[in-house]
């Protein structure tokens, strides 16, 4: 009450507003006054102010002026106060007197209304009991009324009913089915109430009318000429017509799975409708293509299941089996087609045809899910197409190598192994780059579905030329027989003739690897970071692919100077296994052996000269790399030759001496050095190994003089041609030398041939060889 | 590769071919080495560990008729080898017995305890019976295969049974099957023959053209080792020999020979005429093959070159593990070297 009264806030009226709150509010908390609770006592308005305490603190602190003052201040607060309070009650009072006056008011005129409301009871009784006299006083005739409205919609149907008949001959007539039956349809239930009484000849002659009309709907619903609609249409008559329609449903779906036959896309056609598919495309006059049939068939075929969804809903199930069907055998049918070779756009046109077909049906039958299984079969296409491209491009690169029929002489003569390698290698190169094309050509397709598998097919991709650079170098390996021992051993037992792989293959394998590591892998690696830049996938790993070729090319000339040395070993092995040389008959001639081991040295030159590049002369230049070889190995041939010069007069123990001692001299000859992708390299090590072999056969066998005399006659013959083929020249030295060595250590009786002879017998044999050779040309 | 200034060397004074363990021995490391001099007077090396491990003591040096082409030590009596000569024009084997105080001459001469003299044509080896007890012997010439027993005591030999392998086959070496006694593998030129010793029949025969050397893996039953002139080691698996489990690169030049460790089943070592020996590690046993095929596939193939000891002068012939310790090896090299080396940095962690 004191918060709505003072209106104004001034400090007077919020001194008042103070003090009555805390009248009425008993807490002091709650107060609004500032003073704090420890300073009540002092403080006028607080509850517990004590009056006399008041004032012993007033007189202690204050002096008379102060309290004086104090004084006079606080009577005019009381009488303040006073007033205040006298106002307060005064207000009051007003307030109280106007509401008795108002209550007073109230009670005066609620009089009176309970007469009026008797009076208007009183009236509605009266309206009520007159509207039940007019109602009961009509309701005869209304009761007439009705009943005559009754009859008039009976004799209104008994006339229908009589109609009906004519009706229903006049509807075929003008074939309005849909009117015809929804008559008699409505006739029905009369006609199977009365039906046997009093309509019986109409009833016989509207069921002859509708049966006329059933077998005109039937024939309709078979008939091909007719659309789809209008059989549509009549399935559903019939339908109403309770004709039991599940035979003819099921004729009906029969009808169509036969026509799936048509659809299908035949392996064989697939190609012809592919290229029409592509010519139609560019002009689009021409549409009586293969591919404009196959896709009026196919929309055909769905309008036809638009239609059977339509009139049996019940058949769902079959037709989305049959959709099924259709798109699975269309995937097959692809699978089947790239079984054979297909090239990228061919395969395109196949796809975006069934992608159509599986379009259209889709729109059809949304729920059958068409586009989720087409998509996860044409994942599984797709994957095989690309794994099927690569493994016809190991074919073909492998037929490349192996088309050519080679022979020995060929190989020597020719410049078949060049040949090989050239057409190799550009089938490599040649092959990838078409399939990269042909890929790229998938990944330009926009069809719904590819967009979709466009990652993956990079991945693929990616994956794909991965494992083909593997598989193909698991290939080489195979081809070389490196890999497939029983091949080998094969070719050891039975010499050269069985081998499954002319030795000049190997090479050219080799060859092959080199340029794959060094020219196709970076290409496709370029390539490939060039068009999937955007895909993240790591499937193809160009470093470890150099790696794997690297180590295969190394492998692989390896292998050929294995299969190479095995021949010479088995020619050395027949030399030193046949003859006893303790026994062995003074030397007449340079034994013929050496011819073959000149053959075949002379044969991997040839075969070396096609194939591997002529290596950066080193000859001048290997100071650089061993120095300390060149210069000791040089002195051992010069030591050497003294010592041949003198040997033949000094006793055979000294010599054995002195070769120990040349032997101190002369650091290791580094025999068995890398083997480089170099003729020279190639044909060194060859030579190197063979004298290697040599020098071991020779330490097997035990010599006398003649033996002795015979390995020393042949060595000396080989000297000369040896250094014309070979670059490392002290290697070749030390190496011939080092048989010699063997052979007087595993002599009996060391006498070496007189100079003099030595040179006629070799003069003898170059001269032999030299008619040999000019008769071999005349002859050829 | 590494240098050899691990191994130990012994230099013996002429060429030499052959090193053997003296596998009786129980209490020292010792091998037997024999010289190949077709014109001086040859010699047996006793050869012995010293207990340190740091030094090759020659125990005892003993002159030997003929040049030295095979030497094999008695898996039973440390004092008793056996050896295969040659005067250069024939070949002979005969047994030996060391004798009793030796070491103390500087040449003393051996005692002959029996002439292996069945033989006509050229002798390849001499091998003793595996099982460490039995008394038995096998000699092989180039056609003949001979089945001897042998009476130290009363210092005689007896033929048993002798059978020729024909005349197609020259046999060029073998290795008795320490899993079972009564089989022998040799090597011809064509094929490695596996000898039935109860019936002398040759039952079975793998198809591989100039094997060299053959080895039976100690450990692993029908493992079996072979090295080869041109084509490396294989590895076969007796139960499947149509084709080698593993292959391995070899030397560059021939491999001579190949030896199973005798303890470590994994570890093989080849000896070479490109003057190395080779250290290889075999991971995969028959039963791995399908895994080993995988690991083929896998881009970085394990390489099975463990080491390879190349500070040698001269194509290496002569190779033996020691039984005793079985980490260390000898190698003998043409020109008379025996280098020791101990494997034991490559030992497979177990």
């Amino acid at each position: 009450m004191a918060t709505t009264e003072a209106a104004p806030m001034d400090e007077k009226a919020k001194r008042m507003r103070d003090l009555l709150s805390s009248f009425y509010t008993p807490d002091p908390s709650i107060s609004t006054t500032t003073s704090s609770i420890s300073t009540s006592f002092d403080n006028i308005n607080g509850p517990s102010f004590d009056a006399d305490q008041y004032m012993d603190l007033m007189i202690k602190k204050s002096n008379l002026d102060v309290l004086l003052q104090r004084h006079v201040q606080m009577a005019a607060e009381i009488k303040n106060l006073d007033t205040d309070l006298q106002m307060l009650v005064y207000e009051n009072y007003n307030k109280f007197i106007s509401a008795t006056d108002t209550i007073k008011r109230m009670k005066s005129n609620i009089f009176g209304m309970e007469g009026n409301m008797d009076q208007l009871l009183h009236k509605i009784m009266s309206v009520q009991s007159r509207s039940d006299g007019v109602n009961t006083s009509l309701f005869e005739k209304r009761e007439h009324i009705e009943k005559l409205h009754r009859t008039r919609n009976l004799l209104r149907k008994v006339q229908f009913i009589y109609d009906l008949p004519a009706r229903l001959q006049k509807c075929i007539k003008s074939e309005a089915y849909g009117d015809a039956v929804r008559f008699y349809t409505g006739a029905m239930p009369i006609l199977k109430v009365y039906g046997d009484s009093s309509f019986k000849d109409c009833r016989r002659a509207s069921e002859e009318a509708i049966e006329i009309i059933i077998k005109n709907l039937q024939t309709k619903l078979f008939s091909d000429s007719e659309s789809i609609q209008a059989r549509a249409e009549a399935a559903v008559l019939l339908k109403q017509l309770d004709v039991p329609i599940d035979s003819l449903k099921d004729k009906l779906l029969e009808k169509l799975e036969q026509s799936l036959d048509g659809l299908q896309i035949n392996p064989e056609e697939a190609s012809k409708l592919a290229e029409h598919n592509d010519s139609s495309k560019d002009e689009e006059s021409n549409n009586e293509g293969p591919a404009k049939i196959h896709e009026d068939a196919v929309r055909g075929f769905s309008e036809a299941m638009r239609a059977y969804r339509e009139i049996f809903p019940d058949s769902e199930e079959r037709l989305f089996k049959l959709a099924r069907a259709l798109t699975t055998t269309h995937f097959e049918n692809m699978e089947l087609y790239i079984r054979k070779r297909v090239s990228a756009a061919d395969f395109l046109g196949i796809f975006r045809i069934i992608w159509e077909d599986v379009v259209l049906m889709d729109e059809v039958l949304p729920e059958a899910a068409l586009s989720d299984l087409s998509a996860e079969a044409a994942q599984v296409t797709l994957k095989q197409f690309v794994a099927r491209t690569f493994s016809h491009l190991q074919q073909d690169i492998s037929d490349t190598i192996l088309k050519f029929d080679i022979n020995q002489k060929e190989v020597v003569d020719g410049e078949v192994l060049k040949v090989v390698l050239e057409a190799s290698g550009k089938a490599v190169l040649q092959g990838t780059a078409d399939i990269f094309q042909d890929f790229r050509q998938l990944l330009d397709e926009n069809t719904g579905i590819f967009v979709k598998m466009n990652d993956l097919l990079i991945g693929w991709i990616q994956k794909g030329f991965q494992d083909f650079f593997r598989s193909l170098e698991s290939h080489f390996l195979v081809l070389s027989g490196k890999t497939s021992s029983s091949n080998e051993t094969e070719g050891v037992t039975e010499g050269k003739s069985s081998e499954k792989i002319h030795a000049g293959l190997i090479l050219v394998l080799a060859q092959l690897s080199v340029v794959i590591e060094q020219k196709v892998i970076p290409r496709i690696a370029e390539e490939i970071t060039a068009s999937f830049s955007g895909g993240n996938s790591q499937a193809f790993i160009p470093g470890e692919l150099c790696r794997v070729f690297h180590a295969a090319s190394e492998k692989l000339l390896q292998h050929y100077i294995d299969t190479r040395t095995q021949k010479i070993s088995n020619v050395l092995r027949k030399r030193f296994k046949t003859p006893n040389w303790v026994k062995h008959k003074e030397p007449r001639e340079v034994h013929m052996y050496v011819d073959m081991l000149l053959q075949q040295l002379e044969e991997v030159g040839k075969e070396v000269k096609q194939i591997l590049p002529q290596g950066t002369f080193r000859k001048h230049k290997r100071s650089d790399s061993n120095g300390s070889n060149t210069t000791t190995s040089s002195r051992s041939t010069t030591l050497h030759s003294d010592k041949m010069a003198r040997s033949n007069s000094q006793r055979a123990r000294s010599q054995l001496f002195e070769t120990h001692l040349a032997k101190l001299f002369k650091q290791k000859v580094e025999i068995f050095t890398k083997v480089e992708f170099t003729q020279e390299s190639v044909v060194t090590t060859t030579v190197k190994l063979c004298l290697k072999s040599l020098q071991e056969y020779v330490r097997l066998q035990t010599f006398n003089r003649s033996g002795f005399q015979q390995i020393q006659l042949d060595i000396q013959f080989l000297k000369a041609p040896l250094k014309e083929t070979v670059e490392d020249e002290a290697a070749i030295d030390f190496l011939l030398d080092e048989v010699i060595v063997a052979a007087s250590e595993r002599c009996l009786d060391v006498t070496p041939l007189e100079p003099p002879i030595l040179d006629k017998l070799i003069q003898a044999k170059l001269a032999k060889s030299k008619d040999h050779n000019n008769h071999n040309t005349a002859s050829s | 590769m590494q240098g050899g200034s691990s191994g130990i060397g012994y230099g013996l004074k002429y060429q030499a071919r052959c090193i053997s363990d003296v596998k009786a021995d129980t209490d020292h490391t010792s091998f037997l080495t024999g010289t190949l001099s077709l014109k001086e007077e040859n010699e047996v090396h006793l050869l012995r560990l010293s207990s340190g491990g740091s030094e090759l003591v020659c125990e005892g040096l003993f002159s030997h008729p003929d040049e030295i082409w095979d030497l094999a030590s008695c898996p039973f009596d440390q004092r008793i080898f056996s050896t295969v000569f040659s005067t250069g024009e024939s070949f002979g084997a005969a047994i030996w017995q060391i004798p009793e105080p030796y070491g103390q001459s500087n040449s003393s001469t051996l005692d002959c305890v029996a002439s292996l003299d069945a033989h006509v044509g050229k002798i390849n080896c001499v091998l003793w019976c595996p099982s460490g007890k039995s008394d038995k012997l096998i000699s092989m010439d180039e056609q003949n295969l001979v089945l001897w027993s042998l009476d130290s005591s009363k210092k005689s030999v007896e033929v048993l049974s002798k059978e020729s392998a024909g005349m197609r086959h020259s046999l060029s070496g073998g290795a008795w099957n320490p899993h079972d006694v009564n089989s022998v593998a040799a090597t011809s030129e064509s094929s490695i023959q596996f000898w039935d010793l109860r019936t002398m029949k040759n039952v079975n025969s793998i198809e591989r053209a100039h094997v060299r050397n053959v080895d039976y893996n100690t450990k692993r039953e029908h493992i079996l080792v072979t090295a080869d002139d041109e084509s490396g080691i294989h590895i076969w698996d007796l139960r499947k020999a149509k084709a080698p489990v593993q292959e391995l690169p070899g030397h560059t030049h021939w491999t001579w020979a190949v030896r199973c460790n005798p303890e470590y089943e994994e570890l093989i070592l080849s000896v070479g005429t490109d003057s190395a020996v080779n250290l290889w590690f075999t991971s995969a046993s028959s039963e791995k093959q399908a895994s080993e095929r995988s690991t083929e596939a896998s881009p970085q193939r394990v390489n099975p070159l463990l080491n390879s000891y190349t500070d040698y002068e001269d194509s290496v012939y002569g190779l033996a593990w020691s039984t005793r310790e079985p980490w260390i090896f000898a190698s003998l090299s043409y020109d008379g070297r025996v280098v020791i080396e101990s494997v034991k940095p490559f030992l497979p962690r177990r």
